[in-house]
């Protein structure tokens, strides 16, 4: 679960602002999982997702004295995250490999019983995870934002420069572009078959 | 309500966070528009198709170097501070200068005759200096001079089993929650140690804090220690256990069975 509206973590930045870096920690804590999968989610390799997430934090302790009294932690971090992911993206740092970088199949036994039926769950959300890689990075993004990251839509509107309800479109169209791509990838696949 | 208008109200209609009004309105417009209907419906497959990827987990030693980074930011804080007060007072800068003066004369008489085996023996006792300094912080009353014991730990190289020792010692029984947890992750380069390895699993049984807890259970994982296996089940059979924890010691047990 996601801390993303909570309005300690405000408080707790305060402290980090006024000096007591040690406090970070506590933001470290509740945000360090929930960034990872953001850049996992955005196509990155987990080495490299770990890298970024590293390296969001260590901006948060260089800029703390831009995080202004009476603003709200979850959207000034994730325009670190995302001015982050962009700098990874310009020095090649950062690069999607649709469906490679990123395997989902869960080695965890299931307590399905039928082997076909596992495997049939697996091709699909490995189809899905590649659909998601292959759309335009816009897309990709707000879907990321919104269904994994539990941020609101007026959170999403200030970081995306945006109105609300644009966000809400856009998020819809994101959800159907994703639809469109999976029924792609499925054909293709039934095609080879 | 236009079709456009529709689109804005699906995603909080899958979210189930629509309100009475807006939900009667949306549900009109759908019992009229075919192509919204089956737009809306597709849309909510895919929707609950993307909650079901999943949770991808960072490894133990992102915590370790956001850890040790902020030892660092913190170190060169309490530096900028001394240095600000010395600054500012004249008889410290001229005692700083004439220290300076001293030691540039001392570095330049020992380069002048120095050999190979005078560096490395230098080095040696650098590293066994390093090995003092942590284990003399993991012993201090001040948390975060611990905290500083522990970093301390992290870097020094070939660590020898004092420091093995004393790191599992500050797991068991360090009261702060942040020294215990920056133990379980300096831990982790003693991983070929089966002392470590048992230690990790018995810490596991005593330990109290969720975050302890879930820290240990991800570096057992990693380790793929499977014979934590029955700790981990002990654990699991505690009735007040927290959920988070319940949570991922259910997947521990899951990944090392």
């Amino acid at each position: 679960m996601n801390c993303v509206n909570d309005p300690s973590d405000n408080r707790v930045m305060d402290r980090v602002r006024e000096g007591e870096l040690a406090a970070l920690a506590e933001l470290f804590e509740r945000h360090h999982r929930p960034l990872f999968r953001y850049f996992v989610h955005l196509g990155g390799s987990r080495e490299t997702s770990e890298d970024l997430v590293q390296e969001v934090f260590v901006r948060i302790l260089k800029y703390r004295a831009t995080f202004l009294p009476g603003a709200d932690f979850a959207p000034w971090m994730y325009q670190i995250a995302r001015n982050t992911h962009t700098d990874a993206m310009r020095k090649r740092r950062f690069e999607v490999i649709p469906g490679g970088a990123n395997p989902v199949i869960d080695d965890a036994p299931s307590a399905e019983p039928l082997a076909e039926e596992r495997i049939g769950r697996r091709q699909e959300t490995a189809l899905l995870r590649r659909a998601l890689d292959l759309l335009p990075d816009d897309k990709r993004e707000i879907l990321v934002l919104s269904r994994f990251q539990n941020l609101k839509y007026e959170q999403i509107a200030a970081l995306l420069g945006c109105e609300v309800n644009t966000v809400k479109v856009r998020v819809f169209r994101a959800v159907r572009a994703l639809g469109q791509e999976y029924e792609r990838l499925a054909q293709q696949r039934a095609y080879g078959a | 309500m236009n079709c456009e208008q529709a689109q804005a109200y699906f995603v909080d209609l899958w979210r189930e966070a629509l309100d009475a009004p807006s939900r009667a309105e949306l549900e009109q417009h759908l019992a009229e528009c075919e192509t919204c209907r089956s737009e809306c419906e597709e849309g909510r497959r895919t929707w609950q198709a993307l909650g079901e990827l999943r949770a991808e987990e960072p490894s133990a030693r992102l915590r370790t170097r956001f850890y040790g980074e902020l030892h660092e930011a913190e170190r060169q804080r309490r530096r900028r501070e001394r240095m600000r007060g010395w600054i500012g007072n004249p008889w410290a800068s001229a005692a700083a200068a004439i220290v300076l003066v001293a030691v540039g004369i001392g570095v330049g008489r020992m380069t002048a005759t120095r050999d190979d085996s005078k560096v490395a023996n230098l080095q040696h006792e650098v590293a066994d200096m390093r090995q003092l300094m942590a284990l003399s912080l993991l012993e201090q009353q001040s948390a975060s001079e611990r905290l500083r014991g522990v970093s301390y730990a992290s870097t020094v190289q070939e660590p020898d089993s004092d420091v093995r020792d004393a790191l599992l010692r500050t797991l068991n029984s360090d009261p702060n929650v942040n020294v215990r947890l920056a133990a379980v992750d300096a831990l982790h380069r003693f991983a070929g140690s089966p002392e470590v390895r048992q230690g990790l699993a018995r810490a596991l049984a005593r330990e109290e804090s969720p975050l302890v807890q879930i820290a240990i259970l991800d570096q057992l994982v990693e380790l793929r220690e499977r014979s934590a296996v029955s700790s981990v089940d002990h654990l699991l059979r505690e009735p007040q256990l927290n959920p988070e924890v319940r949570q991922r010691a259910e997947w521990a047990v899951r990944r090392l069975q």
